[in-house]
């Protein structure tokens, strides 16, 4: 979701990448009535979208209050006993919670850095191909898989390593394996089946941008190396790869404070009893407690832990890119 | 196979759909045929009351249980709103636990009328979801006549009011039970008739037996392979792994704990002797190559698949987890004649014990039931329509069907059904368009009101023997048993004051020490138990288990336990004064 959101509205920004300084000094603009009558359009347009923000992404904030109680929804937000800290000290003496919490991250990051490389060695080299009919068809067919659902992949995945399926098959015909492996029973096996159900999934899709970005780079840098007797790969590496840099860093700035969605679909339908160690996550943590068990309080509490820890990676990687002089968020 | 269930339901919806939308007035067209029934069958309740299709009240139900939708204007479900003035249009559980759908059910607020919460029972009664019953049950003679005063009273919530009412298990009259509606160890028949029949007593002699015929014969006709031996343990579906201790011991099905008769005190039987042989008997098999190689990660869909195909020879499973679909299908690819019919067997951990795998009587289940919810816009109408369908006419149509199209009766009034009948029954486009069991409202067992009949044909001493395919019949007659109780051969006797215990751990919450153990308990044994089964050093791993167990601390879940034994027994001494 958040991925898409992303690609959209970075869609505009690839395309003319505008390098401008940011002004040392801030400009103040005082704020005046007349400029704001004078421009009551503009404003009124985005006054829907604050109202929107507000009651949208603002208001369900206040249910965060649930995470103090012990909340009822029998009693109310407004009659519910306030507990303070007892849910959060509940949550990290929680073994189960440590767990999940570093199969979260475990997996966001491997998901983070397999569909990342992945998206952009594809659309580079998916730039090198000459004919265009071959290159559009490979790139349609390639992001068709975004659309499917994750019940749909589980589903494909699960018949695809089940103990008859095409890929024990193979293995037991090229004389790899003697007898099926029962690839869901096998902690080790886990978290590279995500990564790689995501890297199926999303590469084809997350290319479209560098794709878009990769047809504004100038072709005069090209032809400047070719005469000064670059090759192929010379190009990609001295040229392709650097004029990309900057898509790249706001890709990756947005996607780390995405690091703790490290999913919740394919978790839930690919995990079983056995590897529930490795595969939960805190979207599932929050849905066996805060849904299952009723206890609306602890799944909220874990909710607000996972937005903190998101809000601060954010930062970092900000901060970060900042230091290093690259393109940055705020 | 499930896909082929949904694709061909929504097909028919689309159909009937578009027929709606074809003739304008899209009442008449399902009603009109199940008008010509209702004249046939009018026997002798002469109530010239139908109602017509405007006066008809859509309900809607939801049942935490996987089921499978009826068509639209279904026949036997509009013979009833003609009758009743209601129709229960009931959902089911897809893809998730009981507990999570009725949490997503009120979180959400959007409730049924009406309600089977299974295990998640309890928290539509703490969110005040539900509609007490207490004025109703005196309002309708047939509801109060479902349970007595004492049963009814073990309904009672800690507010003073009853919110729901288990379905079943519930006899009128003479007790009828043919079927072994519990857990055993199953085994097809054809594998007891390759050996002509011999004595099964324990789990030793049951693998011995499947190692033996799978040596012989390691693939069906058909060439198929044989599954000697598979374990469903997906979910709250995993007692088929976890509980089997228990009943070895020869324990009554108390679920989560055993009770000791002498001392009245809980006992753990996760930490049992006999639980530990049973688990190391399922390794040694496993590492044989006996077990089911993909059971640890096998879906309950899987699961009936591969039971479908008739290929797994033997397993622990309750009767109503498997049975209804599996038997259907069998019946339909005729695998029933070539014996792949399931008997159970009445396994102990030693030979020569009593065993209690097989309930007698009923047994009130008060951890759940179906309930009226606050949703429901007029509930007086609700609770009349659980009344209604516990009369006779009604229920004979739900569980027999429309007599002379899909019972006879002979001219001692008896019921009976014909083979077609019979097979037609088991067919689940048939059940789609023209069988309406709603069968989560309430319901009897036993006999019928007539005196004569059962309340369900499963239940009719006849029609039961008759009904069996002949290779189940040749193995009945064997092993001498008229029944699958007689078959199974477990201690006759009444159930003790406190059963079943399973009612209250079912209904406990995390709002308690013992509660938030007991969630602790089901997570660790989801995870270690395949593993215990399935790890090539055997002790090893039950020790790494038995400490992750003992960090759950189940000392917390059993104290709460023994207060609710000691509590039922002063309860029954109570009633019994």
């Amino acid at each position: 979701m958040s991925q898409d959101k992303s690609t959209a509205m970075l869609g505009g920004k690839a395309k003319k990448p505008k390098k401008y300084k940011k002004p040392s000094g801030e400009i103040k603009t005082p704020f005046s009535w007349r400029e704001f009558r004078k421009q009551w359009f503009l404003m009124l347009c985005s006054a829907i979208f604050v109202a929107y923000g507000v009651l949208f992404y603002y208001v369900p904030i206040l249910g965060w209050a649930m995470a103090f109680q012990n909340y009822k929804p029998k009693t109310g937000i407004f009659g519910s006993k306030f507990v303070f800290l007892d849910k959060f000290v509940f949550l990290f003496s929680d073994d189960t919670f440590i767990n999940v919490l570093r199969n979260t991250l475990a997996m966001g990051v491997l998901n983070l850095v397999t569909t990342f490389i992945a998206a952009i060695v594809f659309a580079i080299l998916l730039n090198e191909v000459k004919s265009t009919l071959g290159k559009k068809s490979v790139q349609t067919i390639s992001y068709l898989p975004h659309f499917l659902s994750w019940i749909i992949v589980t589903g494909i995945l699960h018949d695809a390593l089940s103990n008859s399926g095409i890929v024990n098959e193979l293995l037991m015909t090229f004389k790899i394996i003697d007898s099926p492996i029962n690839f869901f029973a096998h902690k080790s096996f886990f978290w590279p089946i995500v990564a790689f159900s995501n890297v199926w999934k999303e590469t084809g899709w997350n290319a479209i941008i560098y794709l878009a970005a990769i047809t504004s780079i100038d072709p005069c840098l090209y032809e400047a190396a070719s005469i000064d007797g670059a090759g192929r790969f010379n190009k990609m590496w001295y040229i392709t790869l650097p004029s990309l840099k900057p898509t790249i860093m706001i890709l990756l700035l947005m996607n780390v404070g995405n690091v703790l969605n490290a999913g919740f679909e394919v978790q839930y339908l690919l995990g079983n009893g056995l590897i529930k160690s490795v595969s939960d996550t805190i979207d599932i943590y929050v849905l066996t407690w805060g849904v299952s068990q009723g206890d609306y309080s602890l799944g909220t509490a874990a909710g607000i832990f996972k937005s903190a820890v998101s809000i601060i990676l954010i930062f970092i990687a900000n901060y970060a890119a900042k230091k290093m002089g690259e393109e940055r968020l705020f | 196979m499930k896909f082929k269930k949904v694709a061909a339901l929504m097909m028919a919806a689309v159909m009937v759909a578009s027929f709606a939308a074809a003739c304008g007035k899209g009442e008449d067209a399902p009603v009109a045929s199940g008008n010509e029934v209702v004249e046939d069958s009018e026997g002798g309740n002469a109530e010239p009351s139908e109602y017509p299709e405007d006066e008809i009240i859509d309900f809607t139900m939801f049942a935490a249980m996987p089921g499978s939708e009826i068509n639209e204007g279904n026949e036997i479900q509009e013979i009833i709103a003609k009758k009743t003035g209601v129709r229960v249009k009931e959902t089911w559980l897809t893809g998730q636990t009981a507990a999570e759908a009725v949490g997503t059910i009120i979180a959400g607020g959007d409730l049924p009328d009406f309600i089977d919460g299974g295990d998640g029972m309890m928290q539509l009664y703490e969110n005040d979801c539900l509609v007490a019953w207490d004025e109703y049950i005196e309002k309708y003679p047939n509801i109060k006549e479902m349970y007595t005063d004492a049963e009814w009273e073990m309904f009672r919530q800690e507010d003073g009011h009853i919110y729901w009412a288990n379905v079943f298990q519930n006899s009128y009259g003479e007790n009828r039970a043919t079927g072994h509606n519990d857990e055993a160890f199953w085994i097809q028949v054809k594998v007891l008739e390759w050996d002509n029949y011999p004595k099964i007593e324990t789990m030793d002699q049951y693998f011995d037996l499947l190692e033996r015929y799978y040596a012989a014969n390691p693939t069906m006709e058909d060439g198929t392979e044989h599954i000697p031996y598979t374990i469903l343990c997906e979910d709250w579906r995993y007692f088929c792994l976890e509980n089997a201790g228990q009943f070895l011991a020869g324990y009554p099905n108390d679920g989560s704990v055993i009770v000791n008769k002498q001392t009245l005190k809980i006992e753990d039987y996760n930490t049992s002797d006999t639980t530990y042989k049973y688990f190391k008997k399922l390794n040694e098999e496993y590492q044989k190559g006996m077990i089911d190689k993909e059971f640890a990660t096998q879906t309950y869909d899987e699961y009936i698949a591969k039971l479908s195909t008739g290929r797994v020879l033997g397993m622990v499973d309750q009767w109503w987890d498997f049975a209804f679909t599996v038997n259907d299908v069998f019946k339909q690819q005729g695998l029933d004649l070539k014996g792949a019919n399931y008997v159970p067997l009445g396994l102990t951990i030693e030979p020569g014990m009593e065993n209690r795998w097989h309930t007698y009587g009923d047994t009130v289940n008060n951890s759940s039931g179906v309930g009226v919810t606050t949703s429901c816009e007029d509930p007086d109408r609700a609770f009349q329509f659980l009344n209604d369908v516990l009369d006779q006419e009604i229920h004979d149509l739900r569980f027999w069907g429309v007599e002379g199209v899909d019972y006879l009766i002979d001219e001692e009034g008896l019921y009976y059904r014909t083979e077609e009948m019979r097979t037609k029954a088991a067919d689940d486009a048939y059940q789609a368009s023209h069988l309406c069991t709603y069968s989560y409202l309430p319901q009897w067992g036993g006999t019928s009101k007539d005196g004569k009949n059962a309340m369900q044909p499963q239940e009719q001493k006849s029609e039961f023997f008759v009904g069996l395919a002949d290779p189940l019949k040749k193995c009945f007659e064997a092993y001498g048993a008229d029944s699958y109780p007689d078959m199974i051969g477990s201690v006759v006797e009444e159930n003790a004051v406190w059963f079943p215990m399973y009612s209250h751990s079912n209904a406990m919450t995390t709002d308690t020490p013992g509660g938030v153990a007991w969630t602790k308990m089901g997570e660790v044994k989801h995870e270690w138990l395949p593993k215990v089964v399935m790890d090539k050093d055997f002790d090893k791993t039950w020790d790494a288990y038995m400490v992750k167990y003992n960090e759950c601390k189940p000392e917390d879940f059993l104290a709460e336990m023994q207060t609710e034994l000691e509590r039922r027994i002063a309860m029954a001494e109570e009633a019994a004064k």
